[in-house]
C-alpha cells in the first residue's frame, strides 16, 4: 500500500516536471497544435512514441515484459471524439491538467473535479448503452490481424513518425506568434 | 508567452519514453499485472470512491472497477504527484504564474469568468466521459497505446485529434501564424 502510494507520487512528480519544463502544459501550445500551427507537442509526443515503441518491443522480445494491447470497439472512436471536443474546449488533457494545477492555473482545479464527474456520469449511463457499443470487438494486435512479425509494423511506423517530425521541424518554428 | 526557458522537445520526449517504460515494469511488480501507466483511472478512483457512497451504485461495474483495482489507486497518487511536479518545475524555471484562465482565451473570448468556466465545466465532463468510454486519455492511448501499436489506441488517439481540431477551429477561426 505505502509502496503504491510512493510509487504513484514519484511517477506523477517526474511526469509533471517533464511536461511542465518542456512547455507541453501551455494553453497556446495545445490550441496551436489543434489549429495545426504549433507542432512542438506533436514532435514531443511522436519522439516519445517512437522511442518507447522500440524499447517496449525489444524488452518484449527478450521476454522481460508483456504488452496489454487495447482492442478496437465502438467506444474508441465515439469516446475519442467526445474526449477531443472536451480537450479543445479546455485547452489541455487530463495529465497536463494535473501539472497546471501545480503551476497555479486556478481553472484547472474546477476541471479536475469535472473530469471525475464525467467518469461518474459514464458509470451511470453506460450500463444500457454498453451492450450496444461494445460487443463488436477486434483484437488490438495489428501484427496478429495481418499475420506478420511485429517488427514489420514497428519499423515503418517509426520511420513514418520520424519523417513527420523531420518535416514539421524544418517547415515550422516553435517560437512564431500565433495568437 | 515566454518560451525561452523550455526544454527541447527531443529531450522531453526521450525522458517521457524512459519514464513510461520504467513505470511499466514497476507497475507490473506492484499491481501484479502488466499495466501501462495512464491518468484516467486516477480520476476514475475519485469517481469510484464517490460512487461507493451510494448504496445502489456499489455493484455498478464501472464504480466497482475503479474503486477496487490497484492500478486506479496508484494512478490517484500519480495525479497528486503531477500537481507537485508541475509546481516544482514552474518554480525551478521561474515560470510560476497564477491565473484564473488563459490570456489567449481572454484575448479572443473576453473577460467573462462565467463564460470561461462554463466551457471548463462542460469540457472537463466531456473529457472524463470520453476518456472512460475510449479506455484512456492522451497518456494511456497515445504515449502508451501508440507505442504499443495497439489498434484500439490508434483509433482512439486519431479521434482525439479529430474532435480537438474541429473544436479548435470553431473557437479560433481566425488566428495568425500563416505558413
Amino acid at each position: 500500500m505505502i509502496v503504491s502510494i510512493l510509487f504513484g507520487l514519484a511517477v506523477g512528480f517526474l511526469f509533471g516536471y517533464i511536461l511542465t519544463r518542456t512547455g507541453i502544459t501551455k494553453y497556446p501550445r495545445v490550441m496551436g497544435m489543434l489549429l495545426l500551427k504549433d507542432f512542438k507537442i506533436l514532435k514531443f509526443m511522436l519522439t516519445a512514441v517512437v522511442s518507447s515503441s522500440i524499447l517496449f518491443y525489444v524488452l518484449g522480445d527478450l521476454g522481460l515484459l508483456k504488452l496489454s494491447l487495447k482492442a478496437l470497439d465502438w467506444g474508441k472512436p465515439v469516446g475519442g471524439v467526445i474526449f477531443g471536443v472536451g480537450m479543445g474546449m479546455l485547452g489541455y488533457c487530463p495529465g497536463t491538467m494535473g501539472a497546471r494545477i501545480g503551476q497555479g492555473k486556478r481553472e484547472s482545479i474546477v476541471a479536475f473535479f469535472g473530469m471525475a464527474l464525467g467518469i461518474f456520469v459514464y458509470a451511470l449511463l453506460m450500463q444500457p448503452v454498453k451492450g450496444l457499443l461494445l460487443p463488436c470487438e477486434i483484437t488490438g494486435d495489428i501484427s496478429v490481424l495481418l499475420g506478420i512479425n511485429h517488427w514489420f509494423l514497428i519499423v515503418p511506423a517509426a520511420l513514418l513518425f520520424a519523417g513527420i517530425i523531420y518535416l514539421v521541424n524544418r517547415k515550422v518554428s516553435d517560437d512564431r506568434p500565433i495568437f | 508567452m515566454d518560451n525561452s526557458k523550455e526544454w527541447h522537445w527531443f529531450k522531453g520526449g526521450i525522458l517521457t519514453s524512459l519514464l513510461s517504460v520504467a513505470t511499466y515494469f514497476i507497475f507490473a511488480a506492484i499491481a501484479e499485472r502488466n499495466y501501462p501507466f495512464g491518468i484516467t483511472a486516477g480520476f476514475g478512483y475519485i469517481a469510484g470512491m464517490f460512487g461507493t457512497l451510494f448504496e445502489g451504485l456499489r455493484e455498478n461495474p464501472v464504480i466497482k472497477r475503479y474503486a477496487e483495482k490497484p492500478d486506479a489507486f496508484i494512478e490517484f497518487f500519480l495525479l497528486i504527484g503531477l500537481i507537485g511536479g508541475g509546481y516544482t518545475a514552474a518554480k525551478a524555471s521561474k515560470t510560476f504564474s497564477p491565473e484564473h484562465f488563459p490570456a489567449v482565451w481572454e484575448k479572443y473570448h473576453g473577460k467573462s469568468v462565467v463564460k470561461r468556466y462554463l466551457f471548463v465545466i462542460a469540457g472537463s465532463i466531456l473529457l472524463g466521459f470520453g476518456a472512460a468510454l475510449s479506455s484512456g486519455c492522451t497518456t494511456g492511448n497515445i504515449l502508451q497505446g501508440w507505442a504499443h501499436l495497439s489498434l484500439g489506441s490508434i483509433v482512439a488517439g486519431a479521434s482525439f485529434f479529430a474532435g480537438g481540431i474541429v473544436t479548435a477551429r470553431i473557437l479560433y477561426p481566425n488566428v495568425g501564424g500563416g505558413y
